[in-house]
């Protein structure tokens, strides 16, 4: 018997934030937990407010760990970094918190655990250009986690979650590409059929913490500057600025070269003979001036495939989520 | 570049054989999916026409396959409700061993300098020292099929095929100068002790020098129940199979414990002396694992039998890949489990192989339709008649050999 749509979910587990897609009605509801969290040491004052105030928090004997969305703004309070579950798309293996994290964070987006049947289809990254990091690890215990929920699992290329979510005109053929925190992921489906798929390491992280390393500010203080209205106009007064810009810049071109590499590496993509979309979203996407200026790379590389257009993606927080509903849905 | 491709959630390699329709074929199902309006409805129905077409590739001449992936998509109609139950095109998934894909490098040409009565010198700056060398059982052992889908041999071999890392365990001394007197002593005592029992091919002391006990065309007992497999093949009881290299150590056991467990000195002579080996045998470096990997108590049925080098062994310092990832075959193959202690013991890289493995027992199960209890009691029956068949063979093999002395 086919699920009805209430009964299946979309999970973009990025290294950033992890958002759950439902439909809703007509249309689909997202939630969204940041990827992170922070321990502060236990008092029961402290616990009250975090209580009062509907932080989502847990109590580790000496310590609390407040998690997601709200961790950032703690962390930045009390000037400590927050700590990663995820590192680069994956889990993070320098993270000895990191499973029982991700597990607070998916109860935490999920929701009440759910009757038999019901199914989620979670996102994972590519494999990384120029390595083979292991992504089964990764994998296998998300799949693990979702299992002991009690959902029914499948798992999806993020970039191909992408085209899923956003390439339903162009009969689910073009380029995907999700600009996320730990990573890139960009996927080429033909009608729906994935051709190839990659990702590169230079993510929102990479901005972060290069911007930081050159500026002596915190990696959660510069995040909090980039998502504070910055654009890439080209005019920058603040050397914090400046330096964002620069590694936009890097992180975009990797992409750009991740894509020439692929199609140069295949025989197969240049014979679409056709012109194809491409999108772009993820969180790392989102200042103004990001698409024109990816377009202008893409165009000075000459790509052996010609873009019908580059666009943002509708919503790029959630198009991965969504695109991983669609995909659950339609299985 | 690493590119991927497959139904969504698969992990294949890249298809180089992969083409788009022809461009009639495309005009079609464009069409025709263009015409659904609901988003998911369209993406199941153009899964549904590839992977419709993509049964029959393989197996047909290029003129038929497009005639065909033109049938297909032209008799596939746009899904309704009633399409509920067609299930698309269903590949089992199957966990990948990291790197397995990847060539395996050469290992580099080593080659035996000089010989004396008392120690051999090798190229790579390797010295063995041989005045303690003992001959033992011959080395014959029977190779199965990594499936071990039967309880036959698939052959038999006579060279070492892998090596097993060891720890002595033994007594220590601080390993500092002034303890020179005590470290010595307890090195000979140590060798003695190797050399009385046979029990392993070569030992590492702590000052870094490499001492053959046994000859490697003999057997050594140093791995007695334990099962590994790579490349196809299947070993099980390796005392007859792999070589063994101990070092003079006691091994600290899980992640939260600090402190290398043997010197640098002893690193590098267990670098070299693996170069060398890998060298002369061609051992594939998938096979050089730690005791506690390839150990296992039959009759409770779990792996970590002897727990030394559980953790912290420096397989990247030796040149080899981390081999504590790679699923242990005796959960999956033989359907072993593992108690709490081994658990506690065992470092995060050997715990995600134990957690591979036990995923893909769990894919096996259910592609065998059976829980996943029932289908473990199943694989553990199919050990031990393999080892009672084993037992029995060697039984008669010493039989004849008392029969003709």
């Amino acid at each position: 018997m086919r699920n009805t749509t209430k009964e299946v979910i979309g999970l973009d587990i990025g290294t950033s934030r992890i958002v759950a897609a439902r439909r809703e009605n007509d249309g689909y509801g997202f939630e969204a937990q940041l990827n992170a969290f922070v321990t502060i040491p236990y008092s029961r004052i402290t616990e009250n407010v975090l209580t009062k105030e509907s932080v989502p928090h847990c109590v580790n004997g000496a310590e609390i760990t407040v998690f997601g969305n709200e961790a950032a703004r703690i962390a930045d309070l009390l000037n400590v970094e927050t700590r990663r579950p995820m590192t680069r798309g994956v889990l993070n293996p320098g993270e000895p918190q990191s499973l029982a994290q991700i597990r607070r964070l998916l109860t935490s987006v999920l929701g009440e655990a759910p009757k038999q049947g019901h199914k989620v289809c979670f996102t994972v990254p590519a494999p990384g250009v120029g390595s083979e990091e292991n992504i089964t690890y990764h994998e296998t215990m998300i799949r693990q986690i979702l299992r002991d929920f009690g959902y029914e699992v499948r798992s999806l290329n993020e970039g191909l979650a992408v085209i899923y979510g956003e390439l339903e005109d162009s009969n689910y053929t073009g380029v995907g590409i999700s600009f996320g925190g730990g990573l890139c992921n960009v996927a080429l489906a033909y009608m729906s059929v994935p051709v190839l798929s990659f990702s590169t390491p230079k993510g929102g992280d990479f901005i972060d913490s290069s911007a930081a390393a050159v500026t002596g500010e915190l990696a959660n203080r510069v995040r909090l500057v980039k998502e504070d209205g910055f654009s890439l106009n080209g005019h920058y007064s603040e050397k914090i600025h400046q330096a964002l810009s620069v590694y936009y810049d890097d992180m975009m071109q990797s992409v750009v070269n991740g894509l020439k590499e692929a199609f140069e590496a295949s025989r197969n993509v240049p014979k679409l003979g056709k012109k194809i979309p491409l999108v772009l979203s993820g969180g790392s996407a989102l200042p103004a001036g990001f698409r024109d200026r990816f377009e202008k790379l893409i165009q000075e590389a000459s790509l052996p495939v010609q873009f019908s257009e580059i666009r943002l993606a509708s919503d790029p927080l959630y198009a991965t989520a969504k695109g991983a509903l669609v995909a659950a849905l339609a299985d | 570049m690493n590119q991927r491709i497959g139904r969504p959630g698969e992990e294949r390699s890249f298809d180089l054989a992969w083409r788009p329709p022809r461009r009639i074929v495309e005009q079609i199902v464009g069409w025709r999916a263009r015409q659904i309006s609901d988003p998911v409805e369209r993406l199941r129905y153009l899964q549904r026409s590839a992977s419709g077409a993509s049964k029959h590739r393989h197996s047909l001449g290029w003129r038929r396959r497009t005639a065909i992936f033109l049938l297909g998509f032209l008799l596939i109609p746009p899904p309704t409700a009633s399409d509920a139950n067609i299930s698309p095109l269903r590949i089992r998934e199957t966990v990948p061993v990291p790197g397995e894909a990847s060539a395996e490098p050469e290992p580099p040409p080593v080659w035996l300098v000089e010989r004396t009565p008392d120690y051999e010198v090798y190229s790579n700056g390797l010295r063995i020292e041989t005045r303690f060398t003992v001959s033992y059982q011959p080395r014959k052992y029977p190779i199965y099929s990594e499936d071990w889908s039967q309880i036959e041999p698939i052959g038999w071999g006579a060279e070492p095929v892998g090596i097993v890392y060891h720890s002595t365990e033994s007594d220590q001394a601080p390993f500092e100068e002034e303890q020179n007197r005590k470290l010595k002593y307890l090195g000979e005592a140590l060798l003695r002790y190797v050399r009385q029992h046979k029990s392993y091919h070569y030992v590492i002391d702590r000052f870094g020098r490499i001492f053959r006990i046994v000859d490697e065309g003999s057997s050594a007992n140093h791995a007695g129940y334990s099962v590994w497999a790579s490349g196809g093949r299947a070993f099980v009881n390796l005392n007859r199979s792999f070589l063994g290299i101990a070092l003079e150590a006691q091994t600290q056991h899980g992640d939260e414990v600090q402190g290398p467990a043997i010197t640098p000195a002893q690193v590098h002579a267990a670098r070299v002396l693996t170069e060398m080996l890998r060298s002369r045998y061609r051992i594939s470096a998938r096979n050089c694992v730690t005791h506690a990997q390839v150990s296992v108590s039959p009759s409770a049925a779990r792996i970590g039998y002897h727990t030394d080098w559980a953790s912290d062994f420096p397989f990247d310092e030796l040149g080899l890949p981390d081999n504590y990832a790679v699923p242990p075959p005796s959960l999956y193959g033989f359907g072993f489990g593992y108690d709490s202690l081994f658990e506690k013991v065992a470092g995060v890289s050997l715990r995600n192989g134990l957690q591979l493995a036990e995923e893909r027992l769990r894919q096996d199960a259910s592609a065998s339709g059976l829980a996943v209890p029932a289908y473990r009691a199943r694989l553990q029956q199919r050990y031990r008649r393999l080892i009672a068949a084993l037992n029995a063979e060697s039984a008669l093999e010493e039989n004849d050999d008392e029969k003709h002395d």
